[in-house]
């Protein structure tokens, strides 16, 4: 018995020194280096296509979805409202332009009926940009309801999408000029 | 004795017509999404007192938006399963196609309210409520009269895909 408790406090005390050592020059590592500064985006108003005519509420409800997914995620130092007065003085800015390239309304009660008809599609155009315009990542992503739930979800389920999509994408370092000390 | 009859009669008439105008005014909504501080899908109260739009959730504080900084008011229709999620659960649990002919008779039209407004730093932002259908157009007529620009949302059509790139870098 007396063994066995030994052998316990023994693997303890390795297993503690074994952490430490192993996890400590990485943790070192990361504090010597500065912080990386991250960008801030701005959600402009959702437009549509010149053929695409989508509900108000449709355009209304990805704007206020990708909001809520953006500031989810805590990929941005900050997200920001199209027109915000802030944005003006934030010098790492992004710009988020969503338009809408297709667009089926759908039914949920054919969707309830017929299970195959009724399904409510959109694809969107997503742009990150610069400042002075420069488009520093294009995405064409969709948002479909086919089974489940009101039409409006297809734009949470899209939000979702183009917040994953912008999320795996590697984006470029803000400028050298906005680095943190 | 018949003073005091008529003022007592005028009195109740006068706490009648107040009862009156407060039930005109707030309509029974779900505010689907946008509203400050109220979760998505809040059933509540949505009333117009003074110069603000006010939603009241059953619990909890109100969202208010002033009216002079509405932009815009659009009024859509659109058909809704009823039940929610216990009621769809229930449909795909009746054998030989059951559930298909409750959907078809299980289903309501409603008026989606959807305003698009400027918060006091200049941010735009989107609200949504779902009202009972009619309520939607006296409520926008409501808004119109305070100086609201109101209109009816067209019918959407289908549209043809875009372009068939997908997730291209640049």
């Amino acid at each position: 018995m007396k063994i066995s408790k030994k052998a316990a406090l023994a693997a303890i005390t390795a297993a503690t020194f074994i952490t430490q050592f192993a996890l400590a020059p990485p943790v070192l590592a990361g504090a010597d280096q500065p912080p990386v500064a991250r960008w801030t985006v701005q959600v402009a108003q959702v437009g549509a296509a010149n053929d695409v005519n989508v509900e108000p509420a449709f355009r209304i409800a990805i704007y206020e979805n990708l909001l809520q997914e953006l500031v989810k995620r805590k990929q941005f130092s900050a997200v920001l409202r199209s027109g915000d007065r802030d944005a003006d003085g934030v010098p790492s800015l992004l710009m988020l332009k969503t338009v809408v390239e297709a667009y089926t309304p759908g039914s949920e009660t054919k969707r309830a009926i017929t299970t195959v008809a009724g399904a409510t599609k959109l694809r969107v155009r997503s742009q990150l940009c610069t400042r002075d315009g420069q488009v520093v990542l294009e995405r064409f992503v969709e948002g479909n309801v086919r089974l489940f739930g009101g039409n409006l979800r297809a734009t949470h389920i899209l939000a979702r999408n183009v917040a994953n999509a912008i999320e795996q994408s590697p984006l470029p370092d803000p400028a050298p000029s906005v680095r943190k000390p | 004795m018949p003073v005091a009859c008529l003022s007592v009669s005028l009195m109740a008439q006068d706490r009648d017509q107040t009862k009156t105008a407060a039930s005109n005014s707030a309509l029974q909504a779900t505010a689907v999404l946008g509203f400050e501080g109220i979760s998505n899908n809040a059933t509540g109260d949505l009333s117009i007192q003074g110069d603000a739009l006010v939603f009241q959730p059953k619990e909890g504080k109100a969202a208010r938006i002033p009216v002079g900084s509405i932009q815009n008011a659009f009024l859509s229709q659109t058909d809704k399963q009823t039940g929610g999620t216990p009621m769809a659960v229930t449909r795909a649990a009746i054998p030989f196609g059951g559930g298909r002919v409750i959907g078809a008779f299980a289903h309501k039209k409603y008026d989606f309210l959807t305003f698009e407004y400027l918060d006091s730093n200049g941010g735009f932002h989107g609200a949504i409520c779902q009202l009972n259908q009619g309520q939607g157009q006296v409520f926008g007529k409501e808004l119109e009269a305070k100086g609201v620009h109101f209109s009816v949302a067209r019918e959407a059509t289908p549209t043809k895909s875009g372009p068939e790139a997908k997730n291209e870098d640049k």
